[in-house]
């Protein structure tokens, strides 16, 4: 008789007790791979209703599009359009907006730029985040920056100190010295082709590297790996050795950083999208792109364009898929990501440290999560956003973009809940809600021998009338190169008009 | 009758969930990490039920008179549980024993209950019915305490009060038995008074029961709490001793009505009397409307706007008796203007500008609210100042938190302010520091508004005077994107600590 009543005392608890889970809300973000397939599959398309003449088109509404966008418009040039296969412009700089905060959907920052990073400067100055030479004090990072979760408790700064030995300092301080060395020898530079040259690093990954120079330390190696894996959507043996020294070696930062805005760098991508708004033309998604005498033919939806010169600013992949005669990109890598909203309706009990900006989880298989109120003028909040990031890193780019899409949203949410529980034991009393964006081709992956590739020079130095844009042409998706190439890519273009 | 018995097994089956209910629910409260609390408290409880439900082969003779001094003991211990664990965790170190000691000694009385009551029903039912029966109302008595204990015992009566109305139940069906059974039953006067005597207390302790959770709230405070409040933003306690009557935020001492003249006096009319033709003044901080009530005794001055984050704390020193007396109901004067927001974000968005600005915010002790103290605070602050105008900082001490006084200094400096530190000894306090800043320079006032109790012209000068053991430390001003003020603060609080 009692062994009932026990058990209905226990039920009558547990549905007292204030720890049971609570239903969350969510599902998939529009992320465009249907559409995008219908290109792959070579699904057919309808005739187009009208054509109209203009000399240029740019395909792709990300930072390069917008980029090129606004090189043309500031050098005088308003003859042109720019097509965005989805509704929203901004591609991996597209943001989203709810009751309590805008967040990122990817990328989430921008490096304070160094001296060399004119272009970078030059666009900030326009949008009021440098004023005569002083960085706006709200759009940089504010403290707390970083912290990571190790050994069961916060610690600041994502380099691990806790229960670090003598050896692992003395590891990391060896390692500062060698970037510093690299950094001296000008090679290291954003925009990349400044200063890259021919380089053994290239031959060899980066673990590979690390191997060769004795650096056994685990927390430097995590370390490393972290920010291959960040950076890169890679391991780090993985990536090319050039391109993890090229991390580390390349910044310069004048200010305290990174500079950063609730949406990340959607903030920037709405501003070009309101100051450029009248080229841009979203939902269009270009199918073909044919030759037609010496103009070629962009067929977008039921309109035809005929055009001089196509800045192709979407991914380089697309490109054989979409256009007649285009040359084959067989070596590109591309690191399959997932990335995901966290509403909070409360926030998780803290015990070490503040919330910082950044929230990393030593030996975790994602990246973490940023804070979307961080940049709040607001001493109390007790709602937010978190974005979480997920580079799928371990195994094949191929397999994991599979898995990106056979696994329903149910079996990522639980993925996710389980990974933050590991530091937020309560989580999931705090999450209403939470999105997932799967982004299968979110960005280029530096392998070893990139940097040497033959096919990147040739895509790189492309004239004629199809000039290429992307980021992944340096080999890494990063905002300062997709912005390089792209005012490279229009000025090239204004100048054979 | 077998209804009326029956009743009795519902109730003590409530009486026995709900003090299970207290005990997990206070160790959670008061403990924290529930999932812990719950599951020791139902594990040690129901073990404990375990072993009373052994005991009852040990009990042969006698039986309702056992079940009636097991109710009333049930009704002694459980009733006065929740009191006693309170004060335990006020006054003693070993909270958890005392937890433990009282989850399991209710647990064995309760676990004793219902196998008696089945061996005193046995010869007067049917086997496979009285089973039945009893289980029946055992559950249904189980699921009322479940649902009153979350929607109606702790929101109306609260945990101490709701476990000493449980205790009364307990002992009134004791006494019920003791006539249901009178049969059975010898020495029942004895019984019968032991069970007004358990009540009576119990119903003493119902009507004491505010003090109890005063005495365990005071022990936590040094003097008699009258008032606290938890709101959305903070724990508001107010305290008195004698004529003393200090504020909390969460723990942090804000004033003693002993001094607070001092305080608030050199806050406000070292900056306030030097602007003659001062006409709008903005408090941000201070909803405690006592520099309000400085401010408004400078009759030109036609419009006050104050800026606080909590509505809580606004309206208690708008409506509590005593405290209107402290601030001569300032924040209901007509030319004051209330506003509840953050104040950084209302800055942000407001465009009026101002001739005179106090900024009484807590002091920099999280990243939160250090970035009340940055350039960026600042230089928006300055945007918002008139040609002539001034804004004064409470900035911590320059004695215990040298380093953070001079940094709140220089960050005032590279907003591109003139600045004008000043201090003053508050005995509540010890040394307090505040800075005058504005973009023209300042000259101490030669008129005060009269009937002040601490400033004169004679004394203001001598405020801007440091010693040497307050002289300027070297410090980096305070950003946003690099709070050193606070790694300052906590640094410099750390040394005088230990």
């Amino acid at each position: 008789m009692s062994s009932t009543r026990r058990e209905f005392l226990s039920a009558a608890l547990i549905g007292l007790s204030p720890k049971t889970d609570r239903a969350v809300a969510g599902g998939f973000i529009d992320d465009g791979h249907q559409i995008g397939h219908l290109l792959r599959d070579r699904a057919p398309f309808p005739a187009a209703k009208q054509t109209i003449k203009i000399p240029i088109v740019i395909v792709g509404g990300g930072i390069a599009g917008l980029s090129a966008a606004w090189r043309l418009e500031k050098r005088g040039f308003k003859d042109f359009v720019l097509l965005e296969m989805l509704k929203q412009g901004g591609g991996n700089a597209r943001w989203g907006e709810n009751e309590v905060s805008a967040y990122p959907w990817a990328a989430h920052y921008v490096p304070v730029p160094g001296k060399k990073a004119a272009l970078v400067r030059e666009l900030f100055e326009e949008l009021g985040v440098l004023r005569d030479g002083v960085w706006e004090e709200r759009y940089l990072c504010f403290s707390p920056q970083e912290r990571l979760y190790l050994h069961g408790r916060w610690q600041e700064g994502i380099e691990p100190v806790t229960a670090a030995t003598a050896l692992d300092r003395a590891e990391f301080t060896r390692f500062a010295a060698r970037m510093n060395e690299f950094r001296a020898t000008g090679q290291f530079t954003i925009p990349m082709e400044l200063g890259a040259k021919p380089s053994p690093l290239d031959r060899l990954s980066m673990s590979q590297w690390l191997d060769q120079e004795r650096f056994t330390s685990p927390y430097l190696r995590w370390y490393v790996s972290y920010a291959c894996r960040d950076d890169y959507g890679a391991l780090a043996k993985d990536t090319s050795a050039w391109a993890g020294v090229h991390y580390f070696a390349s910044r310069e930062p004048d200010e305290k950083g990174p500079i950063t805005w609730p949406e990340g760098n959607g903030w920037i991508a709405r501003r070009l999208l309101q100051k450029l708004d009248r080229y841009v033309r979203t939902g269009a998604m270009v199918h073909r792109v044919t030759r037609e005498g010496r103009r070629l033919r962009v067929s977008a939806g039921d309109t035809d364009y005929l055009v001089e010169r196509v800045i192709f600013a979407a991914p380089t992949f697309l490109a054989p898929y979409l256009c007649e005669d285009a040359p084959a990109v067989r070596g590109f890598v591309y690191s399959p990501w997932l990335t995901a909203n966290l509403t909070l309706d409360r926030l998780p009990r803290e015990r070490d440290l503040e919330t910082a900006w950044d929230n990393v989880i030593y030996d975790s298989p994602t990246l973490g999560y940023v804070v979307a109120t961080h940049q709040s003028l607001r001493t109390h909040i007790d709602r937010t956003v978190w974005t979480f990031y997920w580079s799928l890193a371990e195994g094949s780019p191929a397999a994991n973009r599979r898995m990106l899409l056979d696994k329903d949203w149910n079996f990522w949410k639980e993925a996710i809940l389980h990974d933050l529980e590991r530091a937020h034991p309560d989580i999931r009393q705090c999450v209403s809600r939470l999105d997932v964006l799967r982004l299968g081709h979110a960005m280029a992956r530096p392998v070893p021998g990139f940097l040497a590739s033959e096919e990147r020079r040739r895509l790189t130095e492309s004239s004629g009338n199809l000039l290429f844009a992307n980021s992944d042409l340096s080999g890494f998706s990063i905002f300062e190169e997709a912005q390089y190439r792209a005012v490279r890519a229009a000025d090239s273009v204004l100048l054979h008009l | 009758m077998p209804v009326v018995l029956f009743l009795s097994v519902a109730l003590i089956a409530a009486c026995g969930l709900i003090y299970e209910l207290v005990a997990g629910t206070l160790a959670s409260y008061l403990l924290g990490d529930s999932v812990f609390q719950f599951s020791t408290v139902i594990g040690s409880y129901l073990f404990a039920m375990g072993v009373g439900s052994y005991l009852s082969r040990f009990v042969t003779r006698g039986l309702v008179a056992r079940f009636v001094s097991i109710e009333l003991m049930v009704g002694l211990v459980g009733g006065f549980s929740s009191a006693a664990l309170f004060l335990a965790f006020a006054y003693t170190q070993g909270f958890q024993l005392i937890l433990y000691a009282v989850v399991i000694a209710i647990g064995v009385l309760v676990g004793l209950e219902i196998p008696l009551l089945m061996r005193i029903l046995k010869n007067r039912l049917e086997f496979r019915e009285m089973v039945a029966h009893v289980l029946t109302f055992d559950y249904l008595g189980a699921l009322a305490a479940s649902l009153l204990f979350p929607i109606l015992l702790v929101p109306k009566l609260g945990m101490v009060r709701s476990a000493l109305l449980f205790g009364l139940i307990n002992a009134g069906v004791a006494l019920w038995s003791t006539y249901l059974f009178r049969e059975e039953l010898g020495g029942r006067t004895l019984l019968r008074t032991a069970c007004v005597v358990v009540l009576a207390t119990l119903g003493a302790g119902m009507a004491g029961a505010e003090k109890i959770t005063q005495a365990a709230d005071n022990n936590l405070y040094a003097d008699e709490v009258i008032f606290a409040r938890d709101t959305r933003y903070q724990r508001i306690v107010l305290t008195k001793w004698k004529d003393d009557v200090r504020l909390f935020l969460s723990s942090h001492l804000q004033f003693s009505s002993r001094d607070e003249y001092r305080y608030h006096e050199a806050l406000v009319h070292p900056g306030l009397a030097s602007l003659p033709g001062a006409r709008r003044v903005l408090v941000l901080g201070g909803g405690d409307g006592l520099a309000l009530r400085e401010i408004l005794k400078y009759p030109d001055v036609a419009s006050i706007t104050l800026v606080d984050l909590d509505p809580e704390m606004t309206r208690l020193f708008s409506t509590h008796p005593y405290l209107v007396t402290l601030n001569q109901h300032s924040l209901t004067n007509p030319r004051v203007h209330v506003i509840n927001a953050d104040a950084f974000v209302w800055l942000d968005r407001s465009s009026d500008s101002y001739d005179f600005i106090v900024v009484d915010f807590p002091d920099p002790t999280n990243y939160s609210l250090g970035k009340l103290y940055t350039t960026a605070f600042y230089r928006l602050m300055a945007k918002h100042l008139s040609a002539q105008g001034l804004a004064v900082v409470q900035s911590t001490s320059p004695l215990f938190a040298r380093q953070s006084y001079w940094c709140i200094v220089e960050t005032l400096k590279q907003a591109g302010l003139k600045t004008y530190p000043y201090h003053l000894y508050v005995p509540s306090f010890g040394e307090w520091g505040f800075v005058l800043a504005g973009l023209h320079p300042f000259e101490p006032p030669v008129r005060l508004p009269s009937k002040l109790r601490y400033l004169s012209t004679s004394t203001v000068p001598q405020m801007f005077q440091f010693p040497n053991d307050m002289l300027p430390v070297d410090a980096e001003p305070n950003r946003l994107n690099d709070q050193v003020l606070v790694r300052y603060y906590e640094h410099d609080w750390r040394e005088i600590t230990h």
